[in-house]
């Protein structure tokens, strides 16, 4: 008898996880990438990318390097706009519009799709000056509610009790788990709806890692999180939904639990099982 | 499964096929033990009798060497997706394979109180269950060494016949026991063996049901196929 309850209880743990996965894909969509093709100059670096990213959730974008996943995000925010001879083509829907389109104002466009790099990125400036830098950008606010804003944005970050007494003091002196802390204080200062982070903490110890992990967990209920990351164990760890990249092709994207334990594709199985050629 | 290149890691792909090693070898020994016992019983086989709790210590050991081996390489490779199944199956095989190896021990170790009852009672349905027990208890372990879930799937659809003679068998016996109240003592050990033949057919299941997980990713049904019936009764 004893068998027939433990596997009946594994079967029903099972089914709980696939409820939880299709549970994800209830939330609306903050983003629809939509037959999106890339091009460094001539060459082409995605091919067709059709991907949903569900409002405050997590979704991660694993892959080998030069696969793809980062130029995606650089198109989500469209920083490709900075070099001359990168294009897109397709559509990425943002609220119902094509932020590909020509006359999206794109100032207006990162202050709302933020975006944190690998290495991180703190002004020379002072802590306090590093937040309320992006929120003098735009808009114009009393002192007291640029402290409001500079503390609130530390608060959610955690690093507030580490710099309060010390907010004055230079950004760049601080330690790399703290700065790219910063760093992510600077982006959800000007209250951004999606926040994009490329690699964030692949230049952190495990520790400063956990508390970015912890804090994405927090940052999901109130923002859409899109996460490219190299360590697979990160993606297990933060996603709701992870898409597999490689050589510029969507392979395979479904909800974080299938992915590790039964992926579809066999390029899939292959890449994250470690046995890529 | 099975079919997959090779990891990069050269260590890794060492490990687990240790792993497979070890569980193919409890495999070999539980199926000696199996069809050891059964002999013992139905050909009162007196050597016969003396083998399944011996073989039992190593089957003990290696489920141990399974598990550490498992939780080692839990640990150290973080494994993911086949691989991932191949060690919860492992885990889970490996108990079931240990629990077959205790109730050969303990058909064996009853072997030779058992005898064959005057008049209708005789081996010869004892005989049939063992060798269809025997059977799918093979077709498990095949299935696990070769990932071969169309095989699994057969094994998991072919208990229900086990538990309907088990359910036949129990029916005499009972018959037997009100009848005459001088042959409790043999129709008890009796029922016991065919109980215990019964339960080794239940983790063969357990085994299928663990090889079809591992090799499509997919759970099977909560409910299985059985004879209801034995399960009231018992």
């Amino acid at each position: 008898m004893n068998g027939d309850t433990m596997s009946s209880t594994m079967q029903n743990d099972a089914s709980n996880l696939t409820a939880d996965a299709v549970g994800e894909t209830a939330h609306p969509l903050a983003l629809q990438v939509r037959n999106l093709d890339f091009f460094y100059g001539k060459s082409r670096a995605l091919h067709n990318i059709s991907l949903d990213f569900p409002e405050r959730s997590v979704t991660g974008m694993i892959g080998p390097s030069g696969c793809g996943k980062s130029t995606l995000l650089r198109v989500l925010n469209r920083m490709y706009d900075l070099y001359p001879g990168q294009k897109a083509t397709g559509e990425v829907l943002f609220d119902g519009q094509n932020i590909l389109a020509a006359g999206v104002d794109l100032n207006v466009l990162r202050s709302r799709i933020g975006m944190v790099f690998q290495k991180p990125t703190p002004f020379p400036m002072s802590i306090y000056d590093n937040i309320a830098f992006g929120i003098r950008l735009h808009e114009r606010v009393s002192r007291s509610e640029m402290d409001g804003r500079v503390e609130d944005a530390l608060r959610r970050v955690a690093l507030w009790p580490e710099v309060k007494d010390r907010l004055q003091a230079s950004a760049t002196a601080m330690s790399g788990g703290q700065q790219q802390r910063l760093c992510i204080a600077r982006t959800i200062a000007t209250r951004p709806e999606v926040i994009l982070l490329d690699e964030p903490t692949s230049a952190l110890d495990p520790v400063s890692t956990a508390r970015i992990e912890e804090l994405l967990d927090e940052l999901k209920t109130e923002f859409t999180i899109a996460i490219v990351t190299h360590n697979m164990q990160q993606a297990a760890r933060c996603a709701d939904q992870v898409a597999f990249f490689y050589l510029g092709e969507l392979v395979e994207v479904d909800s974080t639990a299938r992915m590790f334990t039964t992926p579809r594709e066999s390029r899939t199985q292959d890449y994250i099982t470690g046995r890529f050629g | 499964m099975g079919t997959e290149p090779a990891h990069t890691v050269t260590r890794y792909d060492q490990e687990l096929d240790r792993l497979r090693g070890i569980v193919a070898r409890m495999g070999g020994l539980v199926e000696r033990q199996t069809a050891q016992a059964i002999a013992a019983v139905v050909d009162q086989d007196e050597d016969a009798a003396l083998e399944p709790p011996e073989l039992d210590v190593e089957v003990d050991a290696l489920e141990r060497d399974a598990e550490s081996l498992a939780i080692r390489i839990l640990a150290l490779r973080a494994p993911m997706a086949v691989d991932l199944r191949l060690i919860v199956a492992v885990l889970k095989i490996t108990g079931d394979l240990e629990r077959v190896g205790d109730y050969a021990s303990s058909i064996a170790r009853r072997a030779l109180k058992v005898e064959p009852l005057d008049g209708a009672m005789s081996f010869t349905a004892l005989r049939g269950m063992g060798r269809l027990v025997q059977e799918n208890l093979h077709r498990a372990i095949e299935a696990m060494a070769n990932n071969d879930s169309e095989r699994a799937m057969e094994v998991w659809n072919a208990d229900t016949a086990v538990d309907e003679m088990y359910t036949a068998m129990f029916r005499e016996l009972v018959t037997y026991m009100m009848e005459d109240p001088r042959k409790i003592g043999p129709c008890i050990h009796l029922l016991f063996v065919a109980k215990n033949l019964e339960r080794i057919g239940d983790h063969a299941t357990n085994i299928a049901e663990r090889v079809y997980y591992a090799v499509t990713g997919e759970m099977l049904p909560a409910i299985r196929p059985r004879g209801g019936a034995a399960r009231k009764s018992s």
